[in-house]
């Protein structure tokens, strides 16, 4: 199963997709960074991989 | 080499405790468990390390380690969100990891040994994977690993009705990064997740050889409350002690006892080892602190009977009684009601407590 992530490029947090798919756009979760990450960050192919295969991303 | 530590997960097994925080911070003689991983992974020479979190915690953990430079490490933080397994866990530090081999640490894990000899086997050898294994009495409940004469890995299997050995995985890895390809192929278990056993058994499968490190010392995996007690007891019972704070005349204070500059023994009371007492902590006359015993910041104990147990702090406890084998989340009071009518306990209990009275 192809696991997806994007690393912030201000602080280098890591956050893998469904986090990303689940909010959309959010404000970076690393320690005081204030950039905001979003879905659409993701290359294209990453996000219609996930978006297809969002079911096995869910517990 | 790097470090990932993981410290996602719910926790659940150690509620109430963890409804307020991350099951990796609750204390064992007064530090935080993680706080462990993060030493051994240092004393083992690595100071990069990853720490993955999950859906619960993030802040609290955040908060304590930082950037890793209070303890001599560079953290980056890898943000797992879903719980999807350990193999998931793993794959979410590929970026971070990169070309380099890393440990794999669970987070709520205590070893007694530390990993710099796991570190070394693998170092040794051209392995796809090393994992640290250890003699257990009931092989039938684990995931059990079968080895070769020269200590390498020829198959595993999760909790097998006929355990070819007795040695069980007990939740420290090390991988090439080789691993990242088997995770790729992975599809998630029955219980919909990524299983760490899938990708080793991957590994093999691939041709890679599997080194296996059979840890001697204790292990503790710190889940559940009972577990918690135990790893203190052992910490305790390893750990060396220092009395920086105040015994005053007339206490009573016997083995080895932790005591912060900041905190008292007062006259009256009495202290049997071993036993940490952390800042900020008042021992009041009339109360006895038994073996096995962390006593939290802030805390106030008087009156009290009170042995192997753990007070995560700032917690007042005056009743007179004894509280034993017992583990007392932070700000959790314990106050008498002898002269209150009508007669009876009082109790404000939060979900998922366990009293025996």
């Amino acid at each position: 199963m192809r696991i997806i992530t994007h690393t912030c490029p201000d602080c280098g947090t890591v956050v893998a997709a469904n986090e990303l798919e689940s909010d959309r756009v959010m404000k970076c979760p690393g320690l005081d960074c204030q950039a905001v990450l979003r879905f659409e960050d993701l290359p294209e192919d990453a996000r219609d991989y996930f978006l297809e295969n969002r079911d096995r991303y869910q517990l | 080499m790097k470090g990932v530590l993981l410290s996602g997960g719910t926790g659940s097994r150690l509620r109430p405790i963890t409804h307020t925080g991350p099951k990796q911070l609750v204390p064992v003689a007064n530090k935080p468990v993680l706080e462990y991983a993060i030493e051994d992974l240092k004393e083992a020479g690595i100071t990069e390390i990853g720490i993955i979190l999950g859906n619960k915690g993030r802040k609290e953990i955040q908060d304590l380690l930082g950037d890793g430079s209070d303890y001599g490490v560079d953290i980056t933080y890898i943000i797992q969100g879903n719980p999807l397994g350990l193999a998931h866990a793993a794959g979410c530090a590929r970026d971070f990891v990169g070309d380099d081999d890393f440990v794999m640490y669970l987070g709520d894990n205590i070893l007694k040994s530390g990993i710099t000899d796991l570190v070394e086997s693998f170092e040794v050898g051209d392995y796809g994977a090393g994992i640290a294994l250890q003699e257990v009495d009931d092989p039938r409940a684990f995931g059990i690993a079968d080895v070769d004469d020269r200590g390498n890995v020829t198959q595993l299997i999760e909790k097998p009705d006929e355990p070819p050995t007795n040695l069980a995985l007990i939740g420290m890895y090390v991988f090439s990064p080789a691993v990242f390809d088997a995770i790729d192929e992975l599809e998630p278990s029955w219980r919909g997740e990524l299983e760490i056993t899938d990708a080793i058994q991957h590994l093999l499968e691939d041709g890679y050889e599997i080194d296996s490190h059979v840890v001697t010392g204790w292990w503790k995996d710190t889940g559940k409350p009972e577990d918690i007690l135990e790893a203190n007891r052992l910490v305790l019972e390893d750990t060396e002690l220092t009395t920086a704070g105040v015994v005053e005349d007339g206490a009573e204070t016997d083995g080895r006892i932790e005591l912060a500059d900041t905190s008292v023994i007062e006259d009256g009371a009495v202290v049997r080892g071993p036993v940490s007492i952390a800042e900020h902590t008042t021992i009041k006359s009339g109360t006895y602190v038994g073996p096995y015993t962390s006593i939290g910041a802030n805390s106030t104990l008087e009156d009290i009977h009170i042995e192997n147990s753990v007070v995560i702090g700032d917690s007042e406890i005056t009743a007179n009684g004894r509280i034993v084998d017992s583990l007392l989340g932070r700000n959790a009071n314990v106050e008498s009601a002898e002269e209150l009518l009508p007669e009876g306990r009082r109790l404000v209990v939060g979900e998922n407590s366990q009293l025996k009275l």
